[in-house]
């Protein structure tokens, strides 16, 4: 091989300063962290909540922490692939589910502190801007968006999830210019276009569009809404009924399925070093019988 | 051109963060709550350059006497001439930590309040007070050999 300049060599490494570790996995802004996380000081212990949501490319998490030294406390959490108990089984990572997922993880918060009676938040969804009133004795559950490190363009499902919140009774501050539906010219929420979305309209408009248009592909996407039954124009009924289901009974089903015995291993297990010593025993001696020379170093 | 005397002269090494500790600050040292009363150190984070105290209070412990949105009020001795004024001052929070100085003092506190209890409970009367080292014990030498001509000595004769 050529000779090659070495790039990185022994003192870069010395000198070379690691980010946080959730930096090196990229999953935390520690920028943001910091700044949802400060509490005033004269607050003492006083927990400052932030209402996170993730999206994966199968699910949706929607939990309400706060933060301490040891580690930070999950209050409630909602997941969507709870959603097929209140009866949506297809589509778990669309604005609507995120709305009901919000939702969701709302009324399961009011219900642990005891507040679902007084906060009922907006029980029909308008897709208006609402913000929680504060009724007489006690003040609203206040949780601050934590998005993570989404890019938040209008019309982002982290603000389906918000709305979901929103109305269910959680006061977040916010703000409607990045709900689906805000017009840059107009500089207003368009509610009804709002409302469509959190119904699944663009869902549905996409359905029958892609129905008339392409047939066998129309086939293959939305197969599984297919398997059940589920056409365009079920959509606003079918997410209402979830709503409703939701708002119900929001508390959690703790699943029945027993931890198992052994846990799986994902990365390799460490040798030791008489295995590794050995392992290279065995290699060098392939090697060496192996090539032409008659070296026999055991080293 | 002459040296200046400004707030922050000659904090080039005192006020740089260590090596490799660089960039975000960890995120207990905004968690950490403070109440009035607590013994705090300051120890400036040239990270941050707002509510810096001034280069004499670092390194210098002092009681919490007032906690504000982001700040806390230390009370700190400074000698000046020949007295000691008790001086107030603000900190971020970032520039501060807990003390350990009265660590140990709290920790016997609570073991003596226990062994009272304890001793209370068998109905008996025990003093807590700490006690000085006192002498080592005698022992004896092992070993030791003295080299003959050392017996000539009279102080060593008995040997």
């Amino acid at each position: 091989m050529a000779f090659v300049k070495t790039q990185k060599t022994k003192a870069y490494f010395k000198r070379y300063q690691v980010k946080f570790k959730r930096r090196r996995q990229g999953k935390t802004d520690y920028r943001a962290r910091i700044r949802l996380i400060n509490q005033d000081k004269n607050k003492y212990n006083t927990p400052k909540y932030r209402f996170v949501v993730r999206f994966t490319n199968k699910d949706i998490t929607c939990q309400i922490i706060s933060a301490t030294i040891a580690g930070d406390l999950v209050l409630a959490a909602a997941y969507s692939h709870e959603l097929p108990r209140y009866g949506l089984e297809v589509g778990l990572t669309n604005y609507a589910a995120a709305y009901c997922t919000g939702l969701l993880v709302a009324r399961r918060v009011l219900k642990k502190l005891e507040m679902e009676g007084e906060y009922e938040g907006n029980v029909e969804a308008t897709g208006e801007d609402y913000s929680v009133e504060p009724s007489e004795n006690r003040r609203p559950f206040r949780a601050l968006l934590d998005v993570g490190l989404v890019r938040t363009t209008t019309g982002n499902r982290v603000f389906g999830a918000l709305k979901g919140a929103l109305d269910g009774g959680i006061d977040i501050p916010h703000s409607d210019k990045r709900f689906a539906g805000f017009k840059k010219d107009g500089k207003q929420l368009d509610a009804e276009v709002h409302r469509s979305y959190i119904f699944g309209g663009h869902v549905a408009n996409y359905m029958r569009q892609m129905e008339e248009d392409e047939p066998e592909k129309y086939q293959a996407h939305f197969s599984e809404y297919l398997k059940k039954g589920i056409t365009a124009d079920d959509m606003e009924a079918l997410y209402k009924k979830v709503h409703a289901a939701i708002r119900a009974d929001p508390s959690v089903v703790k699943s029945t399925k027993e931890a198992p015995k052994e846990h799986k291993r994902y990365n390799l297990k460490k040798l030791t070093y008489d295995q590794r010593r050995a392992s290279l025993l065995e290699r060098l001696n392939a090697l060496n019988s192996g090539g032409a020379a008659d070296d026999d170093d055991d080293e | 051109m002459p040296a200046g005397h400004g707030l922050r002269s000659r904090t080039r090494d005192s006020f740089s963060r260590p090596f490799r500790k660089k960039g975000y600050i960890a995120l207990t040292t905004y968690l950490r709550t403070y109440k009035i009363g607590d013994y705090v150190d300051v120890k400036v984070n040239g990270a941050v350059h707002k509510g810096m105290p001034h280069k004499f209070y670092h390194g210098r412990t002092g009681g919490v006497w007032n906690v504000t949105k982001r700040a806390i009020g230390v009370e700190i001795n400074k000698q000046v001439g020949n007295r000691i004024i008790r001086k107030r001052i603000h900190v971020r929070v970032e520039h501060v930590m807990p003390s350990r100085c009265n660590e140990e003092f709290k920790l016997r506190k609570k073991k003596n309040d226990e062994l009272k209890a304890a001793a209370k409970a068998r109905g008996e009367i025990i003093s807590t007070k700490r006690q000085p080292e006192g002498p080592k014990p005698g022992f004896m030498v092992e070993g030791a050999s003295v080299p003959p001509w050392r017996l000539l000595l009279p102080s060593l004769a008995m040997l």
